[in-house]
């Protein structure tokens, strides 16, 4: 019994669709708890900007009919569920008539290629050094530099961010400081607006790298300790293997596993952080969206943004414990893993 | 293989060493520390300020706009870290805003903590159901971006005051903590001397507080530190969006004013970057008690930076007195033990591990080096296959091939004598295999790293040594998961034999199998000596298979040898009065039993007495034993033994005293 059994997959879909229940209901449920409701709240602001509404009350009961609000709460849910599973949101309350999920999806593509970048890199590089923290063999003047790299950890991601904005692009005026490319590049396929769409990627993603490499080499350095103590560990050293392959084969390759179950459980974390980033860079993403879309009270794209962040997130995690079996083949015999 | 942790008891429950007051409590961690005084720090700023400074410049209008700080030109006095934009004094709003954002981290991390506490003990303790529900929740909920759904509860519930803004972060804050304190209580469970509580009949609850709760303290206190920072950020990120509570000031609700009023446009950095800089102080004081509090934890990464500064200051290699060279007393000798002292620097002092430990393996025998748990025979395997583990160090001695010193080898040179010369079978081959990579991989790289194989032959090689040792072929692609203990250890042992060593250490090689496998595996080890005629060192605590097995017989006790003999002495005519005690404990020989001998007082280690070292456990023990050491000499033919009672002067001491 090797790599993905079947009960293993079942097993991983059903944590897959407990979590988007878990989350979707949460999302469905909090607006129905809160005083008062979104529809009269819309009007009455609307009467606000315009002075008077004709008829408000008739208004307000044909925009809940309209929304489907005024059936009883288990139809609502059974109906809310319906249309999360066609990704049918209804229209965009502050700019009506687009429809909600066009104007998420026109703001998915920033945040997964800032994220994935983003998570790629500050993984990668915080596994490196870590590994490295955490070896006994590491050249010694590679010691005392590493924990340089630590530096920002401790610092969340945006307010990094803010200063990164101050120095680099107000003070010094290299690159950028908000959006994810210029008005006058033509979006497209041309070298121009590619080039301009990295220079307005550096700084978020420098100050989400930056910030969080340390967390993931910490944890690294933890883990190579506690397989340096490990039994197999010792036995490679008395076959008079070479450093680097106890290194990799011995060392890393055990070490690496619980990293990526963190970095499993940590997407979560990671998203709500770049949200706050999208905020302060201004950056046409996901989570600047639904930052615009709560600002102006927009009932059904928030709704569409949190169900699709929680289903992408949820996605992501997903695809990460389908692959967890090639790279370690014990999985499907420890159930109690995660 | 328990590297340098057998002196470390494992039924007392290590909590109970950790004086709260005395002064190498590891809880005087220097980054723990340093932690806790910059957060105290910010928070005596945020409690005493208002004595200090009128808060009430905090509001609307209180003084001009725009004004910079003090030091800067056009500052005002009154205003000596400025105004913003709407005239209110920053030093004032910071007092205000401090404390609160502390307290809502404070607050949603200690409930989500009581929580997870509640939550993991149930998990944990009563398991079944409970434990699979909790568990797929907690994991389930970990994995939903709470920032998101706390943004789409901010924008529907007005958060009036910070402690409702504290209970709705409370409800993303449980899954870790209840994580924790399951992995914990699962893990503790298993430890001896929450078992010893168990059997003795103690109520959970006792066993929980008592037992269980002192030794999760860093681990629950690093959690809770590490889950203030992240409700400190989930609050301090709905202040930033504006989504917080917006009539009491805050750190973050100051940031979102500045970014919305355009500060950073405008060159107003005094609006911005004091807000900014004091949660970054709290951040990094948080982060700083965290992992001083990991380190507590988990005192390996402790010894790991501990011994590399301790390396760092006494130059990279560890002084070794060398033992005279071509000291051989032996012609025929495999292996050659010389002088070896070894000892663990911890923090309370240096545990002699081995003293002055001294024999021989000669060609073509066995030789059973025997003694209870935390005697220092796996130290001496250990010094022997130079991977002894820091804290500990070989401090003198020669452990001799062929006339070449081990002890003397680094890098390169060390690495080609290590399983061409000198091979392990190591204790419960349990976790001695790599987990992730097929056996073929690991007995081929064995080979691959002292000679120069083709493909072809070294398949046809690895499945020779499998056949060696009785293995079907299929165990070539198979991973250690798949194979029982037993082949597990079979498999160690080919891979021992794969480049005909001149010596094998076999440490405790069955002790972790049971009976019927133990003898299949020792079975083996035989034939494999037999057939290639190799020298073996054989450790263990079973005086019974002790006895069919080996040679000669080596006693340790507590660092020491105190005797060395031929298997047939040694058993019928034991000398040394705690050899006799082993053998006294075997019931029979055909029926093996593992050593039991815990009644008796033994010495610190770390101090031992003058004397024999045997002498609090001795029955005949005298004054003389008290005051000086024995010696090991030979006694009998090839019967070495280090006790007084065999020494003629030993008479006339005492007659000489009586006198
Ligand atoms: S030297 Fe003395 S105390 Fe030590 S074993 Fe012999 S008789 Fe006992």
């Amino acid at each position: 019994m090797r790599g993905l059994t079947r009960e293993y997959v079942l097993q991983r879909f059903l944590m897959y669709l407990l979590t988007i229940w878990l989350g979707s209901t949460l999302i469905f449920v909090i607006p129905r708890l809160a005083p008062g409701d979104p529809i009269s709240e819309m009007v009455g602001r609307l009467s606000l900007d315009a002075g008077y509404i004709e008829n408000a009350d008739k208004l307000i009961e044909s925009w809940k009919a309209r929304f489907g609000l005024d059936a009883p709460i288990h139809v609502q849910y059974f109906r809310y569920w319906g249309n999360v599973f066609r990704l049918n949101f209804g229209y965009s309350l502050s700019h009506f008539p687009t429809e909600a999920w066009t104007m998420v999806s026109d703001a998915l593509p920033w945040s997964l290629g800032l994220l994935t970048v983003a998570t790629v890199l500050s993984f990668s590089i915080g596994v490196t050094i870590g590994s490295l923290m955490g070896w006994r063999r590491t050249p010694r003047w590679l010691q005392l530099i590493l924990p340089g790299s630590l530096t920002f950890t401790a610092i969340p991601y945006f307010m990094f961010g803010i200063m990164l904005i101050y120095l680099v692009a107000f003070e010094l005026d290299w690159l950028p400081a908000t959006g994810a490319y210029s008005r006058r590049v033509d979006p497209g396929w041309n070298l121009p607006f590619i080039k301009n769409v990295l220079t307005h990627a550096i700084l978020p993603v420098v100050s989400i790298v930056l910030t969080s490499m340390g967390g993931w080499a910490l944890g690294m350095r933890g883990l190579m300790i506690s397989v340096n103590n490990e039994d197999y560990f010792l036995l490679a050293q008395v076959k008079g293997l070479s450093p680097t392959r106890i290194f990799f084969r011995y060392g890393v390759r055990n070490a690496i596993l619980p990293a990526l179950t963190a970095l499993a459980l940590g997407l979560g974390g990671l998203i709500s952080g770049s949200i706050l980033v999208e905020f302060i860079f201004a950056y046409p993403g996901t989570g600047y969206t639904l930052y615009q879309a709560i600002i102006s009270q927009d009932y059904t794209v928030t709704q569409a943004i949190a169900n699709l962040i929680i289903l992408v997130t949820a996605t992501s995690v997903f695809l990460l414990d389908l692959l967890y079996p090639f790279i370690d083949p014990r999985i499907t015999y420890k159930r109690n893993m995660r | 293989m328990t590297v340098g942790q057998q002196t470390v008891d494992e039924t007392t429950s290590p909590a109970r060493g950790w004086g709260l007051n005395t002064w190498d409590s590891p809880w005087l961690n220097f980054k723990f520390l340093l932690g806790v005084a910059i957060v105290g720090l910010i928070l005596l700023f945020g409690l005493l300020g208002p004595l200090f400074w009128d808060t009430d410049l905090a509001y609307t209008g209180a003084g001009p706009l725009n004004k910079p700080p003090v030091w800067q030109e056009g500052g005002l006095p009154e205003h000596p870290l400025g105004t913003e934009s709407n005239g209110r004094d920053m030093l004032a709003q910071l007092i205000l805003a401090t404390p609160s954002s502390l307290k809502v981290g404070f607050l949603a991390a200690i409930i989500g903590m009581g929580i997870g506490m509640v939550l993991g003990s149930v998990a944990g303790y009563v398991g079944g159901w409970w434990d699979h529900v909790i568990r797929t929740l907690s994991d389930s909920a970990v994995t939903i971006p709470a920032l998101v759904v706390l943004v789409v509860i901010a924008s529907y519930v007005q958060m009036t005051d910070t402690t409702a803004m504290a209970l709705i972060l409370a409800a993303f804050a449980w899954p870790g903590p209840t994580r924790l304190v399951r992995s914990q209580i699962l893990t503790l469970r298993e430890r001896s001397y929450v078992r010893m509580a168990h059997l003795s009949g103690a109520p959970a609850l006792e066993i929980m507080f008592v037992e269980m709760l002192p030794n999760m303290l860093p681990w629950l206190a690093a959690s809770l530190t590490g889950g203030i920072s992240v409700a400190i950020l989930g609050a301090t990120g709905l202040e930033v969006l504006g989504l917080g509570p917006t009539r009491v000031p805050s750190l973050g609700l100051i940031i979102n004013q500045a970014t919305t009023n355009a500060a950073l446009v405008r060159g107003l950095v005094w609006w911005w970057l004091p807000p900014i800089i004091i949660l970054m102080v709290i951040f990094v004081g948080f982060f700083l008690m965290t992992i001083g509090l990991d380190e507590i934890a988990n005192p390996r990464i402790r010894q790991f930076s501990s011994t590399r500064r301790e390396r760092a200051a006494a130059g990279e290699l560890p002084a070794v007195e060398h033992a005279e060279l071509g000291g051989g007393e032996e012609e025929d000798a495999a292996l050659e033990v010389d002088d070896l002292h070894v000892h663990y620097f911890t923090p309370r002092g240096e545990v002699i591990a081995a003293n002055g430990v001294d024999f021989s393996v000669r060609k073509g025998e066995i030789l059973g080096l025997v003694g209870e748990s935390g005697c220092g025979k796996t130290t001496v395997a250990m010094a022997i296959l130079q991977v002894v583990q820091p804290p500990g160090r070989i401090v003198q001695g020669a452990v001799r091939i062929e006339d070449r010193d081990l002890v003397s080898l680094s890098g390169r040179d060390l690495r080609e004598v290590r399983w061409r010369d000198l091979a392990l079978v190591p204790q419960g081959a349990m976790n001695s295999l790599n987990p992730v990579t097929p056996i073929r991989e690991q007995m081929a790289d064995a080979i691959l790293a002292h000679e120069n194989v083709g493909r072809l032959e070294l398949e046809a090689r690895i499945l020779g040594l499998l056949n060696d040792v009785g293995l079907p072929e299929r165990v070539i692609d198979m991973y250690p998961h798949e194979l029982s203990g037993g082949m597990k250890q079979r498999v160690c042992i080919a891979m021992a034999i794969a480049l005909n060593p001149q010596v094998i250490i076999a440490d405790e090689p069955t002790s972790a199998l049971d009976v019927v496998v133990q003898r299949v595996v020792a079975q083996t080890l035989l034939e494999v000596k037999e057939r290639l005629g190799v020298s073996m060192v054989m450790i263990g605590h079973d005086m019974g298979l002790q006895a069919q097995l080996v040679d000669r017989i080596a006693v340790m006790y507590a660092g020491n040898l105190v005797e060395v003999a031929p298997v047939e002495s040694a058993f019928s005519e034991p000398l040394h009065p705690y050899t006799q005690l082993l053998i006294e404990s075997i019931p029979s020989i055909k029926e093996r039993k593992p050593l039991n001998v815990t009644e008796g007082l033994t010495h610190d280690l770390r101090n031992p007495p003058p004397g024999c070292i045997f002498q609090f456990r001795c029955q005949h023990v005298e004054q003389i034993c008290r005051e000086r050491r024995p010696e090991l000499v030979e006694r009998e033919d090839d019967h070495l033994v280090a006790c007084w009672l065999y020494e003629p002067e030993r008479q006339s001491m005492i007659e000489l005293e009586e006198a």
